[in-house]
């Protein structure tokens, strides 16, 4: 028996290391980074790890000088030392001109001398620039986090809001929630009928509208989302048939737009509502809603007491799987929706691929990353089929 | 037939499924509180015609009355009607007490009747302590009741049974027998019973209804079917019996020679018709046959025992006549004769039928 | 089962009913299917617009698809990176779902949930976390890096697939063949590894599939050196949408369905058995 699980257990061992290194890792890391201190420490790293063993009475010792000439005359990219700039002149006026000049005066004195920074600029004799740069790059930092909610500290060290035209994020928070809780209403809505239908036919006719709700799921993403594209422009089939149907006479505005998103999403989900509601359907014994109808109860009445407490498991956990793989959406409202549409995934895309702040892409995705994994939790918990079983 | 005649009429009633015929123009009246058996093999109709009467299948032609009144365009949650299904379909997501109690919430009963005639209907199969259990943690006896009395607490014209005691061991299907009978008696209910067990309907019935494809071939009471069966299909399809083919010589009232076809006479007791000429079939049941030497008593088969076959509280006695085999029981205290004897199987007049072939 | 017609077959209810059953069940099969039929089409069009009613026929885009460089470059990057990736996942997914199989590791379960979360997470928040992780390790930009990711998205399918194949293996075929004198290594490379095959080529197919069908992380971790098609789509579709997006459109459909027809083609036509009509006895 202890061989067997050996066996087993090293069977499994390839995935699990997999794993731990392609996915547990980065997202470790992404979490790492996003509460490691902000900019100052990554324009800084020698002097961060040098004025960490200053304990801040009176002057640092010469070793944190050697380490901040070191950084000084790095290489180092040209927003992350402004940013550094700003966030340590936020904290103490001055070192606008200060890491400037000290830097040019370091360039220029050549890289085998060993100059005095006292001499570079006086304001280096005073403690509270050291004690500035040290408080600038703390081990862990909040920041991101905050800032990811609109939030950030203030020079008194409490949690103030950020200026209302900078605080966007709750917004699109909030947003992503809205349009997650649409599409999956949405699939909920179409969904739980389809389900019932198919459930309630046999032989070939059920057969056909399971394949195509599978037909959809096989088929790429993008493709889908493509698709839609072209149906939903102005010179699309949509407003096509509706124009020579004689319903509108101007195309309607169907796509770069929340309709756009919201068919397209909708489509590209529906699949996963309607097979763990067609699961439960058709687990249900077949003589029950015969014996409700038998016991006086009209079909409304059938249907609320017997079939829906039944389907609700079902419905149940295609909703939650709905909602919580809606959370994350970014192709399908990236091509589909428009400037006011896009969801958390696009603005964690934008900090970590446009400006390459992964600090704040960090912060934001822990916020997606949180309620998605409680979700696939109480997912777990409720659901026996498990996840891609179609 | 006790109370009013035909509280239940199906008149010239048929129903098919595109070409096939299920149910064929076919006539059936049931009387107030009595207890009717629908009995044949599967594909024979009878499920199909419950299930006209429940509401779920439509006739494609003739008519049903259920206290003089058509129901056959009626849904069925408005005909009132206690329906016991295969399996009791009992709701899984509900209590035994919510289950029993749906039909009432669903005729918009209080909650204190409600919970009032609950509590009785559980008394009445002795389950009352099972109330808060959900439907997966009772055994197959205690759903059975459990549908049972989901089925009358509502106190419905009629009750309507879909072989209800199929997914039972046969000894506690034995004891339901005997319990829903009682309830029957007890409640004066008028039950529909469908069943392809022979035994159950003999046992439970006042009146048994043979059916064969779709058409009704008997309907009478249970010693009735069994002593007269009127139909080669009934004769045979209720317990065992021998046939002996032959041609009617001679008639009385009530009396017939039937000249067999491999010789030899007898005589026996004939319902109306065979006229003399006409073909027939003698049915004698196997506890009939009488084994003897005396070839001088009357309605005497010579016969070979080819086998001797021991059944506990019997002996099933396996015989040849003339090429022809017969069947006889024999009681444990009757002489068993070796096999190989030559012998003479003797019946009673009245003891046999004659049935059309 | 479920709702049956509440009113009697025949009756002007059941009819009304049964109309509107019909009518909602066909809008909801266009609605599922309109995209899928009505992108095929346009592949073939003549025009520089993705419109109907489209003129051509011709196979004009079809030929910049082999022809433009990028289009060109994009279909075999694609090609690469989804047969690496569709090996390394089905390898360690395949040996992954056997060692679970009999839940003899300790914490089965949670890992099998564990290894079936990529599938769960965000691809944008696990795009980030690799392209920290690639920029520490050297990886960035780097076909390796992107086999390696996308496998990461295409173990939870194999995993499902075989674990599936395995389960519904009877364990009376196995313990047949140790009685009729078959060794563990016979047992399985005769009986167990046969019978898993339809789910591991499933699986494998699902895992190619799934990385042609990549972007997000794809974003995040690929050089332009490593564009897939999928990627090449994406940039299109933001930028000029012309019909070699439907030439790629259908060539991605046509290989998904080609593989899925030929893994799964047998079962996914036979007759199904065990299908109970409505009762009516």
């Amino acid at each position: 028996m202890t061989i067997a699980r050996l066996k087993a257990s090293l069977l499994v061992l390839p995935l699990i290391v997999f794993l731990g290194l392609f996915f547990i890792w980065p997202l470790w890391m992404m979490i790492a980074t996003s509460v490691q201190g902000g900019t100052v420490r990554l324009a800084f790293p020698a002097t961060a790890v040098a004025i960490a063993q200053w304990n801040g009475d009176g002057l640092p010792s010469p070793d944190v000088q050697a380490a901040l000439i070191q950084d000084l005359r790095a290489e180092v990219v040209q927003e992350v030392f402004g940013d550094a700039v700003r966030s340590l002149n936020s904290q103490q006026a001055g070192f606008r001109t200060l890491l400037p000049r000290t830097m040019t005066a370091l360039r220029n004195a050549g890289a085998d001398a060993t100059p005095k920074l006292e001499r570079i600029d006086p304001r280096w004799s005073q403690p509270s620039f050291w004690l500035a740069l040290k408080r600038g790059m703390p081990a862990y930092t909040d920041a991101n986090l905050l800032a990811a909610v609109d939030l950030k500290r203030g020079d008194d060290g409490t949690i103030a809001h950020v200026a209302p035209d900078m605080a966007v994020n709750r917004a699109i928070m909030l947003r992503t929630f809205i349009i997650a809780a649409q599409v999956t209403l949405a699939c909920a809505a179409i969904g739980l009928p389809f389900a019932m239908l198919a459930a309630s036919l046999g032989g070939w006719k059920r057969n056909f509208l399971l394949l195509a709700v599978l037909l959809p799921l096989w088929t790429s993403l993008l493709v889908r989302t493509a698709a839609w594209m072209i149906l939903l422009q102005d010179q699309g089939l949509i407003n096509q048939i509706l124009k020579a149907l004689g319903l509108i006479d101007a195309s309607l505005p169907l796509i770069y737009n929340r309709t756009g998103v919201l068919i397209a999403m909708t489509h590209v989900l529906l699949p996963f509502m309607v097979l763990p509601i067609y699961a439960s359907l058709i687990a249900i014994p077949r003589n029950l809603m015969p014996a409700a109808a038998a016991l006086g109860a009209r079909p409304w009445q059938a249907f609320r007491h017997v079939l829906l407490p039944l389907a609700m498991p079902g419905l149940l956990s295609g909703s939650l799987l709905v909602f919580m793989v809606a959370l994350g959406y970014y192709i399908t409202p990236a091509l589909t929706g428009g400037a006011g549409d896009q969801m958390i995934s696009s603005v964690i895309a934008f900090y970590a691929t446009g400006t390459a702040n992964w600090g704040m892409a960090g912060a934001l995705g822990l916020f997606l990353l949180v309620p998605t994994t409680l979700l696939y939790i109480v997912y777990g918990r409720l659901s026996r089929t498990p996840l891609g079983q179609a | 037939m006790p109370g009013s005649a035909a509280f239940i009429q199906f008149e010239n009633v048929s129903k098919a499924f595109g070409t096939a015929k299920v149910v064929d123009a076919l006539d059936l009246h049931v009387g107030q509180g009595e207890f009717v058996s629908l009995l044949g093999p599967s594909g024979s109709g009878k499920t199909t015609l419950l299930m006209m009467l429940a509401g779920f299948e439509a006739p494609t032609g003739g008519a049903i009355h259920v206290d003089g009144k058509r129901v056959e365009r009626l849904p069925p949650y408005k005909r009132d009607m206690g329906v016991v299904f295969q399996n009791y379909a009992l709701f899984p997501h509900m209590t035994v007490a919510e289950n029993i109690a749906f039909p009432l919430k669903m005729r918009g009963v209080g909650k204190a009747e409600r919970e009032a005639r609950v509590t009785r209907a559980l008394d009445l199969v002795q389950l009352g302590h099972l109330q808060d259990r959900k439907p997966a943690q009772l055994s197959g006896g205690q759903q059975q009741r459990i549908a049972l009395s989901r089925s009358i607490v509502y106190e419905p014209k009629v009750v309507l049974m879909d072989e209800p005691l199929s997914a039972l061991d046969k000894q506690l299907r034995e004891h339901m027998q005997l319990e829903i009978r009682e309830l029957h008696r007890k409640l004066g209910l008028t039950v529909i019973f469908v069943t392809h067990d022979q035994g159950e309907a003999l046992t439970m019935s006042d009146r048994v209804a043979v059916l064969n494809r779709g058409k009704i071939e008997q309907l009478d009471t249970p010693s009735g079917l069994y002593d007269r069966p009127r139909t080669r299909f009934v004769a045979e399809f209720i317990g065992e019996t021998n046939l002996l083919a032959g041609t009617v010589s001679a008639r009385t009232d009530g009396v017939a020679t039937v000249v067999l076809a491999n010789g030899g006479s007898i005589s026996c007791a004939a319902p109306d018709g065979f006229a003399i000429g006409s073909p027939a079939l003698v049915s004698i049941r196997p506890e009939m046959l009488h084994l003897g030497n005396d070839p001088a008593v009357l309605n005497a088969l010579p016969v070979t025992v080819e086998d001797d076959v021991y059944h506990g509280d019997h002996v099933r006695v396996h015989l040849s006549c003339q090429g022809q085999r017969l069947v006889a029981k024999a009681g444990r205290r009757d002489v068993v004769l070796p096999v190989g004897s030559q012998a003479f199987a003797s019946f009673n007049r009245d003891d046999c039928t004659l049935v059309a072939p | 089962m479920s709702a049956a017609s509440p009113n009697l077959p025949g009756t002007p209810g059941a009819l009304a009913f049964g109309a509107v059953r019909l009518a909602f069940g066909a809008l909801v099969v266009a609605f599922l299917l309109l995209p899928l039929v009505a992108i095929l089409p346009l592949a073939f069009t003549d025009s520089v617009f993705l419109t109907y009613p489209m003129s051509g026929p011709s196979l004009r885009w079809f030929e910049t698809l082999a022809t433009s460089d990028a289009w060109k470059r994009s279909i075999v990057n694609s090609l690469i990176i989804g047969s690496g990736a569709t090996v390394l996942s089905t390898v360690v997914g395949t040996l992954a779902a056997l060692g679970l199989r009999r839940e003899l590791v300790p914490f089965s379960g949670v890992l099998r949930s564990i290894f079936l979360l990529p599938m769960v997470v965000p691809a944008v928040v696990l795009g980030v976390g690799m392209q920290i992780l690639y920029a520490r390790m050297g990886l960035a930009s780097s076909y390796l890096g992107v086999i390696v990711a996308h496998a990461v998205l295409c173990v939870p399918f194999v995993l499902v697939n075989v674990s599936g194949s395995l389960a519904s293996i009877d364990p009376a075929l196995e313990k047949a063949a140790s009685s009729l004198g078959a060794p563990p290594t016979a047992v399985f490379r005769n009986v167990t590894l046969p019978l898993a095959m339809p789910g591991i080529l499933t699986g494998a197919v699902f895992a190619f599939a799934t990385s042609l069908d990549e972007v997000v992380i794809t974003l995040f971790v690929a050089g332009p050196n490593q564009t897939t098609m999928a990627r090449q789509m994406f940039a299109s579709l933001r930028e000029n949408i012309s019909p070699a997006i439907a030439a790629a459109a259908f060539v991605i459909i046509v290989l998904t369905f080609a593989l899925l027809l030929v893994v799964k083609g047998a079962s996914l036509f036979r007759p199904q058995r065990n299908k109970q009509r409505p009762q009516q006895t």
